[in-house]
């Protein structure tokens, strides 16, 4: 659909997906609030592009994983929060076994030895 | 899914998210201790391009595609409006293509698709006989009342079965009288075609009982006409023929059947006796299958039943069995290889047209190239330029559309009035929804047809080169070849349509010039039929022809004047077997046949039909006088061969048939054409009028010779036939002239389309050519240039020029002379007296093409001549 920027997005993809809605698992948020999260989650190491923040929400929200509503924020003001859906949950469970699966792979192949006996 | 209309919103609301996100994070910021200015900058700082951002998101909402064939499309349409002349010519070229194929097809679908306007067409047939005799063939032959009988009585599988035969009556009474078209039908003729009229009611079984028919069944049409749509019409007693008939039942509006010019249905009312009768055939037979029948298993059933009746009946129904038709299939069939012919030609005519688009795009794609080349580095995709050459060139395909179908709608219109009378169910033509959506369709395949070369041709080589070298050089070669390779297509393809125009119009000189055995010219004819009480018996018939020729001959500038049962060159005519004295009896079935006429006298003498030998008939050829008859050459040389035929004698009927009494042949007359100039003269035997008492013999036709305009008559001759009878209706007041250029009219109709294919065929090819030449020049302009420079004289140029152009025509009439010969002989049905393959046509188009595609590079070879080297290679 948006071949000229797939691949910047491509690059997260999978992981900011994961992140956002596993940042959404503890209750709904605005745009900046799950970028805040993530921040503050991550001990300020990953910092998400909003170029890739919207449109994956957007994307999301597409696939019907979350779902968006426009809402008043604490100091009054019109925001767009998004929340996790029923399929969105399903989608945070497979993502994140997909995502221990493979971190557990990496960190087998980076330190061989870990794993034992093997070698 | 979300549609363009709600993008605007869904855009507002995505910037106002991004809004708030700024405003979030400032106000973070500024809960940080930043000021509040610094607090938003650096906010929008951190957020990046907000408009970047929007874009790529909104990239994921899924109808982008939409989007950018929106704007697409804008962008195509400011092209097209930038480029006037470009457009002008594109859409008048694909309007032509266009608007030709969308009218040949509104007859097509109209003549060989649509069903027609009655219930469950499809189980509606036609009966037929087929015969197979020595001497006479005919799938379709006209049943005779026995056959219809036995077959509707004795058949299980049809609903219903009615026959109907064509008639005229005179219609008078109140106003002018008038001669109305309409048939004599069988009582289930309504019940079959499942029709009910809108007034009263149809006729009841009994009313088709000779003396009870004194009914008649009008239709919408004449209830307008003739009685002011007054509902009161039923229970009303017209005259038809002078006798009196009571109107029963009004048809519905539109409703026709079979033909459209019918307006009224009268009861046959046969006799037990005639419709025992094998031996004359007359009766057209139609029926409606039982639901889930086949045509297959009617077939076989009518197989068995023809058998068992050619073993009951050997003298009339000896090699004949029945043919059963769909009536869908009735109709289009015999009109069916000429329509698809025509169809594939406007075919033709569609792919020059997308040919010569192609050529104008590819030529404006080198002008085009630096703003294609500008918007590749700015980063679109190869692909996405690509889709918008082609959005471009679809759109011009639609422009084109929009004003063919303008077009369609004249030609629509005058095929209506041409094809009339020789393409059925010409009143139904129009553009309607199948007829627009082929339209469309069409447009949108030849947009595709012709953009998708020139759109991937445009958005090949590579953006450094284009930018840096200026304006000519590169990709131009290849796109010569394309165009070059097109302009070979365009010319082979116009080659085909010419040739097949060609030999229309060989074919139609030659019809031109048949010998008709009678002269045209000079003859003014027209139709009055003595019918009713008044006429009927012989005598009266006999006395007013003779009143009416007196009263004619006595007009100033009237040669000779004589009364017909058809006058040549019509379809309507009868055929009646003989026997010759002496002759050993004939087997069953074979009886020799012979078409006839019953005529005045001088009807030969005003035709210019020439007398070979022996007497014209006289009015003194009376009943109680020697029984007489004519006979023509063709007739004479197949049944008296090496003989004199004068004083022999023959007699109607088979050699049973004693009750007709023995004719002297008294005269042999040339052969004249009588169904149409094409087909060759019959054995025809003409009985005077005077001693031919079976009212099947009423003349009908009139013909006048005179030394003037035939037409100047025509009151005159109106007021004569007044003065006898004011009841009769004097109409098809036409000079032969107009008899025999209607009788050439379907041929003259193919002639004028083909011609029209082949005129456009010949502009498009000229012009493709014109253009290529025309570009080769422009870019070889200092080539040329070096060539003057070193020496080569302006002749030599331009003939460089010229052969370039007479190399592309040579290789498309060769391929297009390859093409027609394959193709030709399609049109065998269509033509007459040529081969399909008729090499003075073929030579004769080769060489018309071959001065056409020179002519069309003169101009561009001069151009080549006047090039100054020096302004040439300075050009660069």
């Amino acid at each position: 659909m948006a071949p000229r920027y797939q691949n910047r997005i491509e690059l997260l993809q999978g992981t900011l997906d994961l992140l956002i809605l596993q940042t959404l698992q503890w209750g709904p948020r605005h745009g900046y609030g799950i970028s805040q999260a993530i921040r503050a989650n991550s001990g300020e190491i990953l910092q998400v592009d909003t170029g890739s923040l919207y449109p994956a929400l957007h994307r999301l929200e597409r696939q019907k994983w979350i779902a968006a509503d426009w809402k008043l924020s604490e100091n009054k003001q019109r925001v767009r929060v998004y929340r996790l859906t029923a399929r969105g949950k399903k989608q945070l469970l497979s993502e994140r076994s997909r995502w221990e699966q493979l971190s557990d792979a990496i960190a087998g192949v980076l330190s061989p030895a870990r794993r034992g006996g093997q070698a | 899914m979300k549609f363009p209309w709600q993008r605007d919103r869904k855009q507002q609301e995505l910037e106002q998210e991004l809004q708030s996100h700024l405003r979030m994070a400032a106000s973070d910021r500024m809960g940080r201790g930043e000021s509040p200015s610094d607090a938003a900058q650096s906010a929008r700082r951190e957020f990046g391009n907000v408009e970047l951002v929007q874009q790529v998101t909104s990239d994921q909402w899924g109808w982008r595609w939409l989007e950018e064939l929106l704007q697409d499309l804008r962008y195509g349409a400011r092209m097209l409006r930038k480029n006037p002349g470009f457009t002008f010519v594109a859409v008048l070229t694909l309007a032509l293509g266009i608007g030709a194929n969308t009218a040949i097809f509104s007859v097509v679908y109209t003549v060989l698709v649509k069903t027609l306007p009655y219930p469950q067409t499809d189980r509606l047939v036609m009966l037929y006989e087929d015969v197979r005799l020595p001497n006479y063939q005919n799938e379709r032959n006209e049943p005779s009342p026995g056959n219809f009988y036995d077959w509707a009585k004795q058949s299980t599988l049809f609903a219903n079965t009615a026959a109907y035969r064509n008639r005229s009556w005179n219609l008078s009474g109140e106003g002018e009288p008038i001669r109305v078209e309409g048939e004599l039908v069988t009582s289930e003729f309504f019940a079959t075609l499942q029709i009910q009229p809108t007034l009263g009611r149809v006729f009841a079984v009994e009313e088709n009982q000779p003396g009870n028919s004194h009914v008649v069944v009008i239709s919408d049409g004449l209830l307008q006409s003739r009685f002011g749509s007054n509902p009161q019409v039923l229970g009303q007693k017209i005259l038809l023929d002078g006798e009196s008939h009571t109107i029963v039942g009004v048809m519905p509006p539109g409703f026709h059947f079979p033909d459209p010019d019918d307006q009224l249905w009268v009861p046959m009312g046969m006799s037990p006796a005639e419709l025992g009768n094998r031996g004359s055939h007359f009766l057209l037979v139609f029926a409606r299958l039982q639901p889930g029948i086949t045509l297959t298993r009617a077939q076989a059933e009518l197989n068995s039943l023809a058998k068992h009746l050619t073993e009951l009946y050997p003298a009339t129904n000896t090699g004949q069995t029945v043919n059963i038709v769909s009536l869908q299939e009735d109709i289009a069939g015999p009109v069916r290889p000429t329509l698809l012919v025509v169809m594939a030609a406007a075919g033709l005519i569609l792919l020059i047209v997308c040919a010569n688009v192609a050529n104008l795009l590819l030529g404006r794609a080198s002008v085009r190239r630096r703003e294609i080349a500008v918007r590749l580095a700015l980063g679109a995709g190869q692909s996405r330029i690509a889709w918008q050459l082609l959005t471009e060139s679809v759109l011009l395909a639609l422009l084109g559309c929009a004003s063919g179908l303008l077009l369609a709608r004249w030609c629509v219109a005058g095929l209506k009035l041409l094809a009339a009378s020789i393409l059925p169910r010409a009143q139904e033509f129009s553009l309607n929804a199948p007829v627009l959506i082929f339209s469309l369709a069409l447009s949108l395949f030849a947009g595709i047809v012709f953009g998708v070369g020139p759109a991937l041709q445009a958005t090949r080589g590579s953006v450094q080169e284009t930018l840096k070298s200026g304006t000519r050089e590169s990709p131009a070669g290849s796109r010569l070849r394309m165009r070059s390779l097109l302009v070979i297509l365009e010319t082979a393809l116009g080659a085909v349509v010419v040739i097949g125009a060609g030999l229309l119009l060989r074919s139609f000189l030659r019809i031109e010039h048949v010998p008709l055995g009678f002269e045209p010219q000079g003859v003014l004819t027209f139709r009055v039929i003595p019918r009713g009480e008044r006429y009927a018996q012989l005598a009266q018939r006999v006395t007013f022809y003779q009143q009416v020729l007196e009263r004619i001959q006595a007009q100033p500038g009237v040669k000779s004047a004589a009364a017909v049962s058809f006058i040549p060159l019509t379809l309507a005519r009868g055929s009646k077997g003989f026997t010759i004295e002496g002759h050993m009896p004939t087997a069953p079935g074979q009886i020799p046949m012979a078409g006839y006429d019953v005529v005045t006298p001088l009807y030969f003498a005003t035709m210019h039909i020439h007398l070979l030998q022996g007497r014209d008939l006289s009015w003194s050829d009376a009943p109680q006088t020697q029984p007489v008859v004519m006979i023509n050459e063709v007739m004479a040389k197949t049944y008296w061969p090496n003989q004199d035929p004068l004083g022999k004698h023959i007699r109607q009927g088979g050699p049973d048939d004693s009750e007709f009494p023995w004719l002297t042949i008294t005269g042999i007359v040339a052969d004249a054409r009588e169904f149409d100039p094409v087909t060759a003269a019959r054995p025809t035997m003409y009985f005077p009028v005077t001693q031919f008492a079976d009212p099947g013999g009423i003349l009908r036709d009139w013909a006048v010779r005179t030394n003037d305009d035939p037409r100047t008559l025509a009151a005159n001759v109106r007021a004569a036939v007044w003065d006898v009878d004011k009841d009769l209706p004097v109409t098809r007041i036409r000079t032969m002239e107009e008899v025999r250029s209607m009788s050439v009219l379907s041929p003259r109709l193919n002639l004028l389309l083909f011609g029209l294919f082949a005129a456009l065929a010949l502009v498009l090819a000229s012009v493709g050519i014109y253009g290529v030449t025309a570009y080769s020049v422009a870019q070889r302009t200092r080539e040329i240039g070096i060539r003057i420079a070193l020496g080569a004289t302006r002749n030599e140029v331009a003939r460089l020029v010229l052969r370039q152009g007479a190399c592309l025509a040579t290789v498309g009439v060769l391929l297009g002379l390859i093409g027609a010969f394959a193709l030709t002989r399609l049109m065998a049905s269509m033509i007459y007296g040529v081969s399909a393959a008729d090499p003075l046509t073929f030579f004769t188009v080769a060489f018309l093409l071959a001065f056409v595609a020179l002519a069309a590079c003169y101009i561009p070879a001069r151009r080549a001549m006047r090039v100054d080297p020096i302004i040439a290679l300075r050009y660069e």
